[in-house]
């Protein structure tokens, strides 16, 4: 069982690898026009592409690229002259440490406000937090991010509209930096699970075995606890996938808009540069992480649900 | 332990519910009381308001807008208790036992831990003391290796080992009051009589208390020294057992026990129809075999044959008759009904439907094929679409099968309902505003539609009450002697068979033990097992325990 997932996972890894090799091929022009712009002569066109294997046939540089890549090389930056391997891993465990604090944020965010809209239904504590989840739900990232820039940045200027945390000095300079992208990403990903929380939670409390958990006079934060929330996990588990899904797709588009120096920023640059071996690795490393992921809301909610286990 | 008061008294208890159209009285002024150690009956059809009754002792609303008059537990109005003080009666003082076992345990705990938190919460236990306490508990109600058991989680165990955690749970506590709603209902019969045992030993070890709700007398005979009978939120009679099944006084109670399907005799208003002796085979199964086992190879090999749930059944009926397949749950009866009606593909075997081989799914028969087997199912509320009319219901087969005009298809439809001794003016209504058993009628009337030779009605009475049940029953056997329509008809139930039904296999474990014609299979059975369901039957006549002192 987990040999066939982890089969499929290469397989569609290499899918990927594929699909975003020829995507970036079929884009006009390539890296050695990009590098030499506009004074490029035929001479030193041709001398690069011969230094960058550009002359050699598509399918050619795939493999080339590929064996690297199964040895363990990620190659070398078209543009940056650097192993990307180098290149890349510092913008990763900044992208790494965004994800990993909105996510961290995130579940207890979704958590508490279903299990608070769910508890309180029709209530007005209900009301007001399910308008703000549906108008946070029907805004793009982008729009949440500028919004609360205008508002935290410039208006109160409480917090920098620039998330450039390598030049922090310290910790809590850190946190300041990183405080708008983390809540931009997270509003984002929360108003599903929110609203995913809720509705599942509520169908639960209307469950015969809550009924039965009441009757047995337990008091009400053990029936909630221990008999209702358990059971109303696995839905907003599996949302939670997919909103890793979103996340990393969502990230390139928060990070652009907060200048952040993470792999999302990086990627939107190397396409622009068709450097190759960049945009492969990167998409190998997204690829691998939803692929993560996944795996590991599945495990999660076998884990949930004695029936499956 | 013993007080002045006794347990329970309920006085003039109204209950009003309000929706959309207004106030609706759901308990109308019922006043009750229940001794120490007594067991009274609480019994109705659906609808009658008993199980509001009894979930207002335990001081649950269930969503009511207005209760009036008092619910006193040993003196104390639970109706006007405070939160705090009505969690330490609940569990603590009164008990609960569920309808559904297997939806009123918490899935992801544990059973023992289920008891446990009883134990622990309402602290009748020394925390160390709690798990040698669940064992005896879960022990003491019979399951088998109780040390185990405390470790699996509800799935893992049968409806009838869940509904023991069930009893176990409610006791844990020592309560003076034990309440029961319908905790027999979805069990298999010889669960059924074996849980019936259980309770009536309980009762005499323990004097505990007991309010059990039931739609079905015969089980509410076997436990309780009275029986209180409702109708409509008001309370109709409230007598001793004996008298209220020897004597009974008012005109719903006795039509309420006339219901029950017994053995030893016929329902009143039955018809007699002599069939033709020797009538064709309309239906012939020929070793017939069904597998849900996953194929191996990715769905491409062949289901390993010690899988099947059906092994190799082979039997006819004859045209015009009825043919009962009885058999608890798993013993393959509805696999049968699914390989007739083409919804599941068999494993092996053949189907012949008027000497003819049918094709396995339905989708590969012929439109009249189709036509003539029709199937009902045991539950009309997911049976029939509630987005439609009961017109639009009828009207699909009616365009599906035939060619008729509006006109005459509005008139078919009239008359269909008619046929099924529902008013016409129901075309206008949706399933949900039916009855049980009106929907059942529209689930019949249906199938009707096509004009079939063949109706497989598989469970269809299980979610009726008894004295639906008896009417339905009735329909269908004045059908069949209008229309001449064949019948395989599936059921858990040989008392209700045992009248109907003119042929009968035994299913157990996806073979027959038993297969024959009705009357001399039931009158001299021949295998341990059919005996041993015919044993389970409630009886009415069995007569209630003896009646206890007073503790």
């Amino acid at each position: 069982m987990v040999l066939t997932r982890f089969g499929i996972a290469l397989i569609s890894l290499l899918a990927v690898s594929v699909i975003i090799f020829w995507c970036v091929e079929m884009l006009p022009g390539d890296a050695a026009e990009r590098i030499l712009g506009r004074n490029a002569t035929p001479e030193a066109l041709a001398l690069l592409r011969e230094k960058l294997h550009l002359d050699l046939s598509a399918g050619q540089r795939y493999l080339r690229w590929l064996t690297a890549f199964l040895s363990g090389d990620m190659g070398t930056s078209l543009v940056a002259e650097r192993p990307v391997a180098d290149y890349i891993s510092s913008r990763i465990a900044n992208t790494a440490l965004l994800s990993g604090l909105a996510l961290l944020l995130y579940i207890p965010v979704s958590i508490t406000l279903g299990v608070l809209t769910a508890i309180h239904r029709g209530k007005p504590v209900d009301h007001a937090i399910s308008v703000v989840v549906l108008v946070l739900m029907c805004l793009p990232e982008f729009v949440i991010g500028i919004l609360l820039i205008s508002v935290f940045a410039i208006k109160l200027a409480w917090l920098p509209p620039l998330a450039l945390i390598d030049q922090a000095r310290s910790f809590g300079e850190l946190l300041e930096l990183i405080a708008l992208p983390t809540i931009t990403i997270v509003a984002a990903m929360s108003a599903y699970a929110v609203r995913m929380m809720r509705e599942s939670l509520i169908e639960v409390l209307e469950s015969s075995y809550v009924l039965m958990a009441r009757l047995k006079g337990l008091p009400k934060r053990r029936v909630l606890l221990f008999h209702a929330l358990p059971n109303a996990l696995g839905p907003a588990i599996n949302i939670t996938a997919l909103n890793v899904a979103w996340m990393i797709g969502g990230v390139v588009v928060v990070e652009s808009v907060f200048e952040f120096p993470g792999i999302g920023r990086l990627m939107v640059d190397s396409i622009s540069h068709k450097d190759v071996p960049v945009i492969l690795a990167i998409s190998m490393v997204m690829t691998g992480a939803y692929i993560a992921t996944n795996l590991v809301a599945d495990i999660l909610v076998i884990l949930l649900n004695p029936k499956l286990r | 332990m013993a007080s002045s008061w006794p347990v329970a008294q309920i006085r003039d208890l109204t209950v009003d519910y309000h929706g959309e159209r207004g106030w609706t009285r759901a308990v109308d002024g019922v006043s009750l009381e229940i001794g120490n150690g007594e067991a009274l009956g609480l019994a109705g059809e659906s609808g009658s308001g008993k199980t509001t009754v009894a979930y207002t002792l335990l001081g649950e609303r269930r969503g009511a807008s207005r209760v009036g008059g008092q619910v006193l537990f040993r003196g104390r109005d639970i109706l006007a208790m405070p939160a705090g003080e009505l969690l330490s009666v609940r569990g603590r003082s009164i008990g609960f036992v569920p309808q559904n076992p297997m939806a009123s345990l918490t899935p992801s705990m544990k059973v023992g831990g289920q008891v446990a938190e009883m134990l622990r919460f309402h602290a009748v236990e020394t925390p160390q003391g709690v798990g040698a306490r669940v064992v005896e508990l879960l022990d003491s109600v019979g399951i088998p290796n109780p040390v185990a058991a405390a470790r699996r989680y509800p799935h893992e165990l049968s409806g009838g080992q869940q509904q023991r955690v069930a009893i176990a749970m409610a006791l844990a506590c020592r309560p003076d009051l034990v309440i029961l709603d319908e905790p027999t209902t979805g069990l298999d019969v010889t669960t059924q009589k074996r849980i019936l045992e259980l309770l009536a030993a309980l009762k005499r070890e323990t004097a505990v208390s007991m309010l059990y709700v039931s739609h079905d007398l015969a089980s509410l005979a076997q436990i309780c020294e009275r029986v209180a009978v409702m109708q409509k939120g008001r309370l109709v009679e409230v007598a001793h057992t004996s008298s209220l099944f020897a004597d009974p006084r008012q005109e719903y109670t006795r039509d309420l026990i006339a219901a029950v399907p017994r053995l030893d005799r016929p329902p009143a208003g039955r018809i007699e129809a002599p069939p033709p002796r020797h009538a064709p085979n309309l239906l012939e199964i020929d070793r017939l075999a069904v597998s849900y086992a996953r194929r191996p190879l990715f769905g491409l090999g062949k289901p390993p044959a010690d899988a099947d749930s059906v092994k190799g059944v082979s039997f006819a009926v004859q045209r015009g008759k009825t043919f009962a397949l009885i058999g608890e749950s798993g013993s393959g009866k509805s696999s049968i009904a699914r390989a007739v009606a083409g919804l599941t593909r068999p494993r092996a075997g053949a189907i012949r439907f008027n000497g003819e081989a049918l094709p396995a799914l339905a989708r590969q028969r012929s439109t009249l094929l189709r036509r003539k087997i029709q199937i009902i199912f045991q539950n009309p509320d997911s049976s029939l679409n509630p987005r439609k009319t009961v017109r639009s219901i009828l009207a699909r087969p009616l365009s599906m099968f035939s060619r008729l005009d509006a006109v005459a298809r509005e008139a078919r439809v009239i008359e269909l309902l008619q046929a099924v001794r529902l008013d016409p003016a129901y075309a206008d209504r949706r399933p949900h505003q039916l009855s049980g058993g009106e929907r059942q009628r529209v689930a019949i009337a249906r199938a009707l539609a096509a004009e079939p030779e063949l109706i497989i009605c598989d469970e269809i009475l299980s979610a009726l009450d008894v004295s639906v049940q008896a009417s339905v029953l009735q329909l269908l056997q004045t059908l069949q002697r209008e229309r001449g329509l064949t019948y395989l008809f599936i059921s858990h139930d040989l008392a209700v068979v045992r009248w109907f039904a003119q042929d009968i296999g035994v299913l157990r474990q996806g073979a027959f033990c038993e297969l024959g014609d009705t009357e001399t299979t039931l009158s001299a059975p021949k295998s341990p097992y059919t005996i041993q369901l015919l044993e389970a039957v409630p009886r009415i006549d069995a007569g209630p325990p003896p009646e206890t002192q007073p503790a």
